[in-house]
C-alpha cells in the first residue's frame, strides 16, 4: 500500500478509507431501517400513500443482499481502521479519561462482530421470504440488526465528535 | 408464532442449519473469547507483529489487540458446528429453533455490557 502515499499524505488517506466506511454504514442504516419498518409496521391495504406508507412499503427481499454486502464492505473498512484507532484514537481517549465512551465504542465491535456472524441465517431468512414459518424470526433478526446499525452509527458518529479527524 | 412452529420441516435446508447454527455460536464463542481472553493470535498494531494465541503487550511497542483473534477463533468454532449441525439428520435439524438466531445476540447484550464493567465509571 505504500504507493499510494506517494500521492496522499497518510491523514488524507486514512481520513479517506473512515469517510468511505462512514458512507457504507448510513447506506446499511438506510436500508436496514426501511426493512425494519416494513416488517414491524406493513402498510395496510388501501393505506394513503404519504411518507410514513411509502417508507414503510419497501420489498424487504430486495434489500437482504445489499445489507449482507453492505454491512461486510463497512465491517472490512472498519476492522482495516480500527488498527490505527488503536493507537491514534483511543489512547488519547484514554489519557482524558472518558472511560464511558470508550466503553461504548467497545461495545459498539462487539456487536456489529456478533451482527456479522448472524449474516449468513439473515441471508437464508430473507432469502426464503416467502416461507411463512420464517416470518417471526426473519421480522426479529431484522430489528435486532437494524437495532445494532443504529447503535453503531450513533457511538461511531460520537466518538468522531470526540477525536475528529487528521489528529 | 412460536419457535417450534417455525421449525417446519422443509425449513431445515442444509445450509439454513449451517447459517442458524453458525449465527448462534458465533455470538456465544465471541463472547466466550472476550471475557476469557482466548484470541487466535495476537495483532501489535505498533510494530504490526502478530503473535500465536494470547500474548500481552510488549514494552515500548504500544498496545497488543485481540479483536481480530477473537473473530478468528469464533468463526472456526462456529464454522465446525455449523458444519456438524448441518451433517445431522433432517428430523433432529428440523428441531433446532429458528428463534435462536435473534434471541441468543439479544441475551448476549447484558452480558456484553457486563463484560465491560470496567469502563462504566460514573
Amino acid at each position: 500500500m505504500d504507493f499510494v502515499f506517494d500521492y496522499i499524505s497518510v491523514n488524507t488517506f486514512w481520513t479517506i478509507l473512515f469517510i468511505a466506511h462512514a458512507l457504507l454504514a448510513v447506506a446499511l442504516l438506510g436500508a436496514l431501517t426501511h426493512q425494519a419498518a416494513a416488517v414491524l409496521a406493513p402498510p395496510r391495504a388501501g393505506a394513503a400513500g404519504g411518507f410514513v406508507t411509502h417508507f414503510r412499503s419497501v420489498s424487504g427481499p430486495r434489500y437482504a443482499a445489499a445489507v449482507c454486502v453492505l454491512w461486510v464492505c463497512a465491517f472490512i473498512l472498519g476492522g482495516w481502521i480500527y488498527a490505527k484507532y488503536r493507537i491514534y484514537v483511543r489512547i488519547p481517549i484514554e489519557q482524558e479519561g472518558l472511560f464511558k465512551t470508550l466503553g461504548a465504542f467497545e461495545l459498539k465491535e462487539h456487536l456489529t462482530t456478533i451482527g456479522l456472524g448472524l449474516l449468513p441465517v439473515y441471508w437464508y431468512l430473507w432469502k426464503n421470504a416467502r416461507n411463512t414459518a420464517f416470518g417471526s424470526s426473519r421480522k426479529w433478526l431484522t430489528v435486532v440488526l437494524a437495532a445494532i446499525c443504529w447503535y453503531a452509527f450513533l457511538t461511531g458518529h460520537v466518538v468522531n465528535n470526540v477525536r475528529g479527524f487528521g489528529l | 408464532m412460536s419457535a417450534s412452529t417455525e421449525t417446519a420441516p422443509e425449513t431445515s435446508s442444509r445450509f439454513g442449519t449451517f447459517a442458524l447454527v453458525f449465527g448462534i455460536f458465533f455470538g456465544i464463542f465471541y463472547v466466550i473469547c472476550d471475557m476469557a481472553a482466548l484470541p487466535m493470535f495476537t495483532y501489535h498494531p505498533g510494530t504490526d507483529r502478530i503473535d500465536f494465541g494470547f500474548a500481552p503487550p510488549r514494552r515500548d511497542e504500544g498496545p497488543a489487540m485481540y479483536w481480530y483473534g477473537w473473530i478468528a477463533n469464533s468463526a472456526l468454532g462456529a464454522s465446525i458446528l455449523g458444519f456438524l449441525a448441518a451433517l445431522l439428520p433432517e428430523k433432529i435439524r428440523s428441531k433446532i429453533p429458528l428463534a435462536l438466531a435473534w434471541v441468543v445476540p439479544v441475551v448476549l447484550l447484558p452480558v456484553l455490557i457486563y463484560s465491560l464493567k470496567f469502563y462504566w465509571r460514573w
